[in-house]
């Protein structure tokens, strides 16, 4: 108490005066009789500041290079991040490899199994025209095309393998490319560039997303395979708007998709399409060699004549079982890529060995039509099996050799999901021999379907083996899923 | 000597900016636009408020302080990263205009302007005291931020980058 109040007064005493300050009148001076208030020496400091850097020239500050020590101390405190970030907790990465070629039966880790994890749709892996095809074009070509299309990596055979996909198609030609993925995500944006419309489906797969995001287009994704969405957002995208009457717009869709094995509609799309005057980019990876009468894919499955597809792409690596892709359409369609698609400007070709066995593949489609029928009566009978078991649904078109199994009713939680499902696939390769999938998402992928079991039906397989698979993933599902009915 | 007496050099244009950000500012019309802008803003606080003339320039004063410092001094970068790689993201406005060229024309009008809002706002207030302190804070922080010695400087590390 004796030291308060002497500190009280100081501090009242010190506020006092410093309000009295701030208060008091500013200073007063008289100058050759001429009243100098506090403000003018203010303003007389501001404008001749002013007026000095007025009056200065322009320039631009000159670049100091870093000296020694300021180098040393940047990189001192330079922390590298990882170059790839620590795996998570239950990330698996010890997938079953195979130690055989991926036919309907192969040996995974020195079991043979029954494999239905291999898109082998027509069952050509190990066919023996395609192999002598194969070796023939090996030991008169070698192995590797050594450059790209433009700088001396175009072999007859390639030439070849274009003119047969067209013809078999009905276009007018083809272009090949070196890998399956990189078809659709070069040739998106070879013609969508920004400033573009794309309407996409959202259950695209990846590559198909990395293509949309390339473009730099404006995408909008509607709902998945639902046509009414698709209606709606072309409708509020094109109504009242003058200015989308003179930018490029697209749809983008997958004939079978990946994500989920759903069959595209391709009238009620080209109806869209031609009511609103988009272009359609169809991606056939799953579906050419699959569907249609003669497997030509989704056009003559639906009976759409093919012009009425502006760009049509698939990956090689599924039914036809080479590697590559190609792409079709008109003739200004496939011209145009060969100057501006940058997976066959930039990469080397497909080497000529796949090419010839491309081409014989398509021959043997061409010349054998009934492996389209066991195909389809293999999807039938694992639809017709596989609809009772227990906690797990089909959800794929009845037509898709896509069979996507999904969770009768689902965790919650996409990564117990993909748990349990895992644990089913685990068991059915251990316990039965049947070597199964669950559907691979990798981190960029942005497709917000349900994951699931991918069975991949092939023409190659026997009843015993589709019998063998519905039995064994009826009693392992039982007992993993008893939770959860 | 050329032909003619031309001399064997020619005149180059002078380079075009590039940044988007701030290429707005190269067109004719930007420095009328601005003090009309100001103008008009001031007959609208007048006529709104119904205050005096005086304090109606201090509001527009002190707006425009505010405004300006922060799209000028304290935004970074620009809106049009994804097109220019962020090459400009740890440069103000200020710091990017005329590609970091100092005392340019555009450089020198909007120096003068806060300056000549503040004599225009202190005197019609009659340098009274809220007021006037306010607007000698506001016209000398912008002065200060607008100096070329202050070009790419943050003081204490205030909205340096990380």
């Amino acid at each position: 108490m004796d030291m308060a109040l002497p500190v009280v007064n100081a501090t009242a005493a010190v506020l006092a005066r410093v309000s009295a300050a701030f208060n008091a009148p500013l200073a007063r001076a008289v100058v050759f009789g001429v009243h100098i208030d506090g403000h003018l020496v203010v303003e007389g400091l501001l404008i001749a500041v002013i007026v000095f850097q007025l009056t200065r020239k322009s320039y631009k500050p000159p670049k100091k290079p870093l000296s020694e020590k300021e180098i040393d101390e940047l990189c001192d405190e330079w922390e590298p991040e990882p170059l790839c970030p620590p795996i998570k907790e239950g990330a698996r990465i010890d997938t079953p490899m195979l130690e055989s070629a991926a036919g309907p039966h192969t040996i995974v880790d020195g079991k043979e199994v029954v494999n239905f994890a291999s898109a082998n749709y027509l069952g050509l892996i190990g066919n023996e025209k395609i192999i002598d095809s194969c070796v023939g074009s090996l030991e008169k070509y070698g192995v590797g095309s050594c450059g790209p299309r433009g700088f001396y990596g175009t072999i007859d055979v390639h030439l070849d393998c274009e003119a047969k996909i067209a013809n078999f198609l009905g276009t007018p030609d083809s272009i090949l490319y070196s890998y399956g993925i990189s078809t659709i995500f070069s040739v998106i944006p070879a013609f969508c560039k920004k400033g573009d419309i794309i309407v996409a489906d959202e259950g695209v797969h990846w590559a198909v997303q990395n293509g949309l995001h390339l473009s730099r287009s404006t995408v909008v994704y509607f709902k998945h395979n639902d046509m009414a969405s698709l209606a709606s957002t072309l409708e509020k995208l094109t109504r009242g708007n003058k200015r989308a009457e003179k930018i490029r717009r697209y749809i983008v869709v997958e004939s079978i998709y990946q994500n989920s094995g759903q069959i595209a509609p391709l009238d009620e799309i080209v109806k869209l399409k031609e009511k609103y005057r988009f272009r359609v980019i169809l991606e056939e990876s799953h579906s050419f060699g699959v569907l249609g009468k003669s497997g030509r894919g989704l056009a003559e499955h639906y009976g759409v004549p093919i012009e009425k597809i502006d760009i049509i792409t698939a990956g090689m690596g599924n039914a036809l079982a080479t590697d590559g892709g190609f792409c079709t359409g008109s003739v200004r369609v496939v011209d145009h890529q060969r100057l501006s698609s940058s997976g066959y400007v930039f990469s080397a070709s497909l080497p000529p060995y796949l090419a010839s066995a491309a081409v014989s593949a398509v021959n043997y489609l061409e010349e054998n039509p009934s492996v389209l029928a066991s195909l389809r009566s293999n999807i039938a009978l694992l639809h017709q099996e596989l609809s009772d078991t227990p906690g797990l649904e089909i959800s794929s078109h009845v037509l898709s050799p896509i069979v996507f199994l999904k969770l009768k009713k689902s965790t919650g939680s996409p990564a117990t999901d993909l748990d349990l499902l895992e644990t089913i696939a685990e068991r059915v390769l251990k316990e039965d021999s049947v070597f199964i999938v669950t559907s691979k998402k990798s981190n960029l992928d942005r497709c917000k379907l349900p994951i699931g079991i991918r069975l991949f039906v092939s023409a190659g397989h026997t009843e015993s083996d589709i019998s063998t698979l519905s039995s064994s993933l009826k009693r392992v599902s039982a007992s993993v899923l008893s939770d959860y009915f | 000597m050329g032909r003619r007496g031309e001399p064997y050099y020619v005149e180059a244009a002078p380079p075009v900016d590039v940044n988007k950000n701030t290429e707005w500012f190269m067109y004719p019309g930007v420095w009328t636009t601005y003090i009309l802008l100001l103008f008009f803003a001031w007959l609208l606080v007048l006529s709104v408020s119904g205050c005096s003339p005086g304090s109606a320039w201090t509001v527009v004063n002190l707006a425009h302080f505010a405004i300006t410092y922060h799209f000028f001094h304290w935004k970074k970068g620009t809106p049009f990263a994804a097109d220019d790689q962020g090459i400009y993201s740890r440069l103000t406005w200020w710091e990017q205009m005329d590609n970091g060229q100092q005392l340019t024309r555009n450089r020198k009008f909007l120096t003068v302007v806060p300056v000549v809002l503040y004599l225009i706002a202190s005197h019609l207030t009659d340098y009274k005291q809220p007021m006037f302190f306010l607007n000698t804070v506001a016209v000398f922080v912008l002065v200060v931020a607008k100096l070329p010695n202050m070009h790419k400087v943050r003081i204490f590390g205030i909205n340096a980058d990380i």
